[in-house]
């Protein structure tokens, strides 16, 4: 829960960015397609593991 | 010392933004939630703070706890609600924005009816 997250989401990022000029200059556009997919779905369960225990908290703090 | 640090997660987080955003837009989106998130856990301490310092007034000058406690829930509402307007808002999507935002209006006001009946009441009790 600190700063090192954004510079993993951000080497996610770059990385998927990379990977589908790569895959798309090889040809490759449904892998391409693949890696945006799979990195989304990574990026998007450690965000929402983050809001959940934001929320967690919230409730429990205004015990909502 | 806290506001430093949220003021260097802020501007990383906006250096990280500029450069995603030409590549990946998806991606930009993510790390502003991220950021609002992580900046909000370093104020939540302090937030934690105030809240039972009026619950601590309100148990020892035993004013009407049902109030305070509303006050405190609709307080964090707001707080979430704020949260995914201003979120919505930055990606483009001002009607979702507009609806979070309607819809968090709506429920303050269902909690706040049983304080408004009780000022009612008790205005009616003073006129003659």
């Amino acid at each position: 829960m600190s700063i090192d997250l954004l510079f993993k989401i951000a080497a996610i990022g770059i990385l998927v960015a990379v990977l589908y000029q790569v895959l798309v200059r090889a040809g490759r556009e449904d892998q391409a397609m693949m890696t945006t997919l799979a990195g989304l779905v990574i990026v998007l369960t450690m965000v929402i593991k983050e809001i959940s225990t934001l929320f967690n908290t919230v409730r429990t703090l205004f015990n909502l | 010392m806290e506001i430093i640090k949220i003021i260097g997660i802020a501007l990383i987080a906006l250096i990280i933004i500029i450069m995603l955003k030409q590549y990946r837009p998806e991606y930009a989106i993510f790390i502003s939630i991220l950021t609002g998130v992580l900046i909000l856990f370093l104020v939540m301490d302090k937030l934690t703070g105030i809240v039972n310092l009026i619950r601590s007034i309100q148990s020892k000058y035993s004013i009407n706890t049902q109030f305070i406690a509303l006050l405190i829930k609709i307080t964090g509402i707001a707080f979430l609600s704020e949260f995914a307007v201003s979120i919505c808002k930055d990606s483009g999507e001002t009607a979702i924005a507009s609806k979070v935002e309607l819809g968090s209006k709506i429920i303050i006001i269902s909690m706040s009816i049983p304080i408004i009946s009780s000022l009612l009441e008790i205005i009616l009790k003073i006129l003659p």
